[in-house]
C-alpha cells in the first residue's frame, strides 16, 4: 500500500470524496479514479461503464470497478451526458492501476453544469481528507 | 472487549514491502504486495510463498491420543489412507473437522501422525485454544496431553510447480528429503530434540517439519519451524526462487487459489450448519457405499438423524465478474425462487473459458492464443441438491450473474503430481 506521500495526485484534476477525479479536457470533462482508489482496490480486473449517450446526475452511480478483492461503485463527480468511454479498458483494465489519470481514464462527459466541476476538491483539499 | 491484533514473525517484513494489510482471524496479515493477479499466477506457473504463522498447531500426546482424536475428529484415523482405506501411518496426515454435538464444525484441521502416541493438529487462525479446550473437555479418562502451540511455532508455505526445485536449494540433502514423499505426507519434526528432526534440515542446520500439503491446489509444501528462523528462510527462498519467478503472496491470492481448487474456508464455507452434503466427503468416515460411517465420533448422531440439510456445492461463472458473497447474497433457480446463499465468490485469475470449457494458464492442452481472463467461482449453500451442469443465478444487491454448478473448477492442478515430475 502506498504511503500518502507516494500517491500521485496531479494539480490539474479535481477530486471527489469517493475518490473519483474529473478534469476539463476541451469541451468535455474526463473522469477516472484516483491513485489512492486504485491502490486501495488492488488489481483491477474489470471496469463496467455506461453507454455513450446516457445521462447521470452528480453523485449518481455510473458503473462499477471490479478488483480481485471486491466490486465497487463509481459515482459521477458532476452531472452530464456520456460522450465517450475508454474502450481500451475492456482489454486492459490494469491501466487504471498503472496510469489512473492518463491511459486509465474511464469516460468523458458533457457537463450539465460546469460550475459543479469547480466545486470539487482541489489536490490540497483531497490530500487533507486522505490524511484525515 | 477488543483484543489487540496479533503479528506474525514476518509482520515487519510485510510492512517494509508495502503490503496491503488487513486483520484476518485476529492477525495483521498481508492481503497482497503489489499485484494479487501476479501472485496468483506465480503459484500456477512458478512458485509463491505465504506467511501462514497465523495458523495454530495443537499437540496431542499420550497412549490415549489416537483414541481421543478418533472420538473428536471426523476422519477415521484407522481407515483414511488411499482407496484401500488403510490406517494413518507415521509421517502421513489427513484432513477432517472437529464437530460439536449438533454436527457443526468448530474448525477444520489436518491431523499429522508424528510417531507412536504423538499427533500434531493444525487448525485455523485463532482456533488453537478452542480446539485444545474441546479436546481436553472430551478426554473422558483417556491418557493424553493436549498442548496449544498458538504463536509458538512459525509456519510458511511454498506452493507452485517450482516449489521443490527452489526449496531443494536451501535444504541439506534434498534428494533424501524428497524421496518417498507423496501428497499428504511429511518429514521432520517441530521439536529440535526429537530424533525425527534430523530427517529435514536446512543447509544451515535448522530443523523443519516439511509437509506436502497446502491450500492452493498446487504442488508444494507447508513448512513448520521455530518462529525466529522463519524470516531467514523466507528471504533465502525468495532469493533461491528468483529465476523461477517466485513471489511473496498474500491472503487474497491464497483465497482465489483455494476457491479455484474447490477447497473450503473454515467459518465461511463450513460453519454453523451440519458438516455434510458438501464437496468434501473425504473428510467424513463414510463406508464404501456411502451409506454410513465407519467409526463413532462427536457429531455423528446429529449427522445421521437429520434429513433436512442444506447442500454446499461449487460453481463457476461465465466470466470473471463476481458478486459479494455472504449475508444479502442469493441463489435463484430457473423459476425465480431464492434457494440459498453464496458462501464464497472469488475470481481465479489463472483460468478462463474457451468454447465452454475451462482452461488454466498451466493447461498443457490450452488452445492456441488462449489468455486467462479469470473466472468467478466459489460455493453456494442451497436447500436442494443441484446437479452438475445446472445453471442458477447468484445475486447481491447490485448484480445478478448466471453460474454453473460444477464438481471442479481449475483444471490441471499440480498438488497431486508425482514428486519425480517436480524435482
Amino acid at each position: 500500500m502506498k504511503a500518502i506521500s507516494e500517491l500521485k495526485l496531479p494539480e490539474d484534476v479535481r477530486y471527489t470524496d469517493d475518490h473519483e477525479w474529473a478534469k476539463k479536457n476541451g469541451n468535455v470533462v474526463r473522469i477516472g479514479i484516483s491513485d489512492y482508489a486504485q491502490d486501495q482496490l488492488g488489481d483491477i480486473v474489470f471496469v463496467e461503464l455506461p453507454e455513450v449517450g446516457s445521462t447521470f446526475d452528480k453523485g449518481e452511480e455510473f458503473g462499477t470497478v471490479e478488483s480481485v478483492k471486491a466490486v465497487s461503485e463509481l459515482y459521477m463527480p458532476i452531472g452530464g451526458e456520456v460522450t465517450a468511454i475508454n474502450e481500451a479498458l475492456a482489454d486492459e483494465p490494469e491501466r487504471v492501476n498503472s496510469d489512473p489519470y492518463d491511459s486509465g481514464w474511464m469516460m468523458e462527459i458533457k457537463a450539465s453544469d460546469p460550475a459543479e466541476l469547480e466545486a470539487l476538491k482541489s489536490k490540497a483539499d483531497y490530500l487533507e481528507m486522505l490524511k484525515g | 472487549m477488543k483484543t489487540a491484533t496479533k503479528r506474525t514473525p514476518l509482520n515487519n517484513w510485510h510492512r517494509s514491502q508495502g503490503a496491503n494489510m488487513a486483520d484476518f482471524g485476529g492477525y495483521d496479515m498481508p492481503l497482497w504486495y503489489s499485484s494479487v493477479k501476479e501472485e496468483h499466477l506465480a503459484v500456477l506457473t512458478g512458485a509463491g510463498i505465504f506467511d501462514t504463522s497465523h495458523m495454530a498447531a495443537v499437540i496431542v500426546d499420550g497412549s490415549g491420543a489416537a483414541a481421543l482424536l478418533q472420538h473428536c475428529f471426523t476422519n477415521d484415523l484407522d481407515a483414511c489412507m488411499g482407496p484401500a482405506r488403510k490406517p494413518l501411518s507415521p509421517g502421513r496426515c489427513v484432513y477432517g473437522a472437529f464437530l460439536d454435538k449438533k454436527g457443526q464444525p468448530i474448525d477444520d484441521a489436518i491431523v499429522f501422525f508424528m510417531e507412536a502416541d504423538s499427533y500434531m493438529v493444525v487448525v485455523n487462525a485463532g482456533m488453537g485454544g478452542a480446539i485444545a479446550d474441546h479436546l481436553r473437555r472430551n478426554l473422558g479418562g483417556r491418557e493424553a496431553a493436549v498442548t496449544d502451540l498458538t504463536d509458538r511455532l512459525g509456519k510458511m508455505d511454498i506452493q507452485g510447480p517450482a516449489a521443490a526445485r527452489i526449496l531443494g536449494r536451501v535444504l541439506s540433502d534434498p534428494e533424501a528429503v524428497f524421496a518417498g514423499m507423496p501428497y499428504f505426507s511429511f518429514k521432520g519434526h517441530i521439536d529440535p530434540t526429537s530424533p525425527l528432526a534430523d530427517e529435514v534440515r536446512l543447509d544451515d542446520g535448522t530443523p523443519i517439519l516439511l509437509s506436502r500439503t497446502g491450500y492452493t491446489g498446487e504442488f508444494g509444501f507447508e513448512i513448520f519451524l521455530a518462529p525466529d528462523k522463519i524470516q531467514r528462510l523466507w528471504e533465502r527462498l525468495l532469493e533461491a526462487g528468483q529465476a523461477s519467478g517466485i513471489k511473496p503472496c498474500g491472503l487474497a491470492a491464497r483465497d482465489s487459489l483455494r476457491a479455484g481448487a474447490v477447497l473450503p474456508l473454515s467459518h465461511q464455507d463450513i460453519g454453523h450448519w451440519p458438516f455434510i452434503n458438501h464437496p468434501w466427503p473425504f473428510a467424513l468416515p463414510f463406508n464404501a457405499d456411502q451409506t454410513g460411517f465407519t467409526k463413532d465420533f462427536i457429531g455423528r448422531a446429529a449427522l445421521e438423524q437429520h434429513t433436512d440439510f442444506s447442500f454446499t456445492q461449487a460453481f463457476a461463472g461465465r466470466d470473471l465478474r463476481k458478486i459479494t458473497a455472504g449475508e444479502g447474497s442469493r441463489v435463484i433457480d430457473a423459476d425465480g425462487q431464492t434457494i440459498g446463499t453464496v458462501l464464497t465468490c472469488a475470481t481465479d485469475m489463472g483460468i478462463g473459458r474457451h468454447g465452454g470449457e475451462i482452461f488454466s494458464v498451466a493447461s498443457p492442452d490450452k488452445p492456441a492464443g488462449f489468455t486467462a481472463r479469470g473466472l468467478c467461482c466459489g460455493f453456494v449453500k442451497v436447500n436442494r441438491k443441484l446437479s452438475v451442469g445446472q445453471h442458477v443465478d447468484i445475486a447481491d444487491s447490485r448484480r445478478k450473474i448466471t453460474v454453473t454448478i460444477v464438481d471442479d473448477v481449475r483444471p490441471h492442478r499440480t498438488a497431486r503430481n508425482p514428486m519425480a515430475d517436480m524435482i
